[in-house]
């Protein structure tokens, strides 16, 4: 209800303030310097030991010139991870209605497939789609990746849409019945506009999380990611240089990625009013 | 207006409600009085067609909702419902949440529905919080946009299912005052509450139930100061 300032509730409050000053609120010393400078010395001495030795031979100036190809492969990755999410959406809505409807038919088919999609390696459902159901249905590798994708992710977004309805109160629906309307208009005025700012930030890491997943995509010969950093390796031979800029690709994409979630989840607080 | 008969109702092995019959005419105030657990709410949401009645019929108007060939929603749509909590939408304003069921229930014109709520919510007295979302009302002016709502789709019976409780004691007055207002407009109501000062004022019979049924009904001043029954003296004797 409405927030009154309780002068009972100031003191556990100020408890608790304290104790998170010791924790987070630390300021960087000098002796916080000294770590971090022997934390890069050393590892910038091994590096040059590696070098020096004989060991390895830096080679990053062979990075630029193949740079565009992996531009252009972490843009298919993001293509693939964004076209499997919006599929994985309608998936999941449908799969977190199923598992609450009062028909349990409906409820133990949901449950079958986020039970088995959740408790096989991904790995597995790639081969199994790759092999056997794009075979059938004659698919692209990048239709076969985004189905393989979206189902697994379905299965995730299932139970998020499923606990973000279920997080809704039960007064919510009762309210809304008594005016009158069917569960549809109940549903998309009432339960799924609320429910969707639950489901906003787990739906998002699910989403970020996918971009990850995505590079076991690369078995299909789809030239993802991943893929381009095998076939661009095995060209000029700089395994270290090219699976750091892999790397470094897919650590870009998906940072960028949780801190606009970031922004929107703050945005969504602000306007969103709620008791 | 709104005929109960025999009504049954188990919850598991708990049986709520064991065989209630009552009546209210039109334009009748009924007040539902009695201790905790004494199924009052459940019979008010039989009544709504929020629970299922195990046995028994009840008639609004004298079309039976206990038939499930009946159109529930139908029904609701024609018997206004106010919680103890309120139940406001969070995510629509005032005015939002007064004109949903119009708009989407009736499929009424956005605009004439506009009208009717602001008129809605200047009769329960905070049209300046037209703009206002649920969170940023106190419980007395929340409680108040829920009536509104419920009277925004003209229903013909309206029910109250201890629609002060939940609010401090400041508040109560306020929410009072508009349903007083109501009951002197003629509209029938049916309202679980332990008000006496409400009762006292609009209820044209007081029902005291216990145990999951009706013990003794009849005017304001007998149930209160002098009942028939024990255990309506017993009750008394502890809210008094």
């Amino acid at each position: 209800m409405c927030g009154q300032a309780s002068p009972w509730r100031s003191l556990p409050t100020h408890q608790k303030s304290r104790r998170s000053i010791i924790i987070s609120d630390s300021k960087f010393t000098l002796r916080s310097f000294v770590i971090l400078f022997v934390f890069f010395l050393i590892l910038f001495l091994g590096a040059y030991l590696i070098q020096a030795k004989d060991i390895y031979n830096w080679h990053w100036q062979d990075i630029p010139p193949v740079l565009p190809v992996f531009l252009k492969a972490a843009v298919l990755t993001l293509e693939v991870s964004a076209v499997s999410t919006i599929v994985a959406i309608l998936i999941g809505v449908i799969g977190g209605l199923m598992k609450i409807s009062s028909e349990p038919a409906l409820r133990l088919l949901a449950s079958v497939y986020v039970e088995s999609i959740r408790n096989t390696p991904l790995l597995i459902q790639i081969f199994i789609v790759y092999f056997f159901i794009a075979t059938i249905f004659n698919m692209s590798a990048f239709q076969a990746a985004v189905f393989a994708l979206s189902v697994f992710e379905g299965a995730y977004v299932t139970e998020i849409v499923r606990a973000g309805i279920q997080s809704i109160p039960r007064g919510q629906w009762e309210a809304a019945y008594s005016l009158g309307m069917n569960y549809f208009q109940v549903m998309r005025h009432i339960i799924l506009p609320q429910a969707f700012r639950v489901i906003i930030p787990p739906l998002a890491g699910q989403f970020i999380s996918l971009i990850k997943d995505s590079s076991l995509v690369s078995v299909m010969s789809l030239p993802e990611l991943t893929l381009t950093g095998r076939q661009i390796n095995s060209r000029i031979f700089r395994p270290f240089e090219v699976w750091f800029t892999v790397a470094a690709l897919y650590f870009v994409m998906t940072t960028t990625l949780s801190v606009f979630t970031h922004y929107l989840e703050r945005r969504m607080r602000v306007n969103g009013k709620s008791t | 207006m709104v005929k109960v008969h025999d009504v049954h109702k188990k919850f598991g092995h708990l049986h709520v409600l064991k065989g209630v019959s009552f009546e209210v005419k039109k334009g009748e105030v009924v007040v539902i009085v009695g201790p905790s657990g004494a199924g009052k709410s459940t019979m008010l949401r039989c009544i709504n067609a929020l629970e299922k009645v195990d046995g028994g019929h009840i008639y609004i108007e004298g079309k039976d909702i206990t038939d499930r060939k009946v159109d529930k929603n139908r029904i609701r749509a024609e018997v206004g419902m106010v919680f103890q909590h309120f139940n406001l939408f969070p995510h629509l304003t005032a005015l939002e949440n007064v004109m949903l069921g119009p708009v989407v229930v009736k499929k009424e014109p956005k605009e004439k529905v506009r009208e009717l709520a602001l008129e809605l919510l200047d009769k329960v007295g905070i049209k300046e919080k037209a703009e206002s979302y649920p969170s940023q009302l106190s419980g007395g002016q929340q409680q108040r946009v829920a009536i509104a709502r419920a009277l925004a789709m003209k229903p013909k019976v309206m029910l109250f299912d201890e629609p002060t409780s939940a609010l401090d004691p400041e508040m109560i007055k306020e929410v009072l005052d508009v349903m007083i207002e109501l009951a002197r407009e003629g509209m029938t109501m049916i309202v679980v509450s332990h008000e006496m000062g409400f009762a006292r004022e609009v209820a044209t019979r007081v029902i005291f139930m216990d145990d999951g049924r009706i013990i003794e009904e009849g005017p304001a001043s007998k149930i209160f100061t002098n009942p028939d029954h024990p255990r309506t003296k017993l009750f008394m004797s502890k809210i008094l």
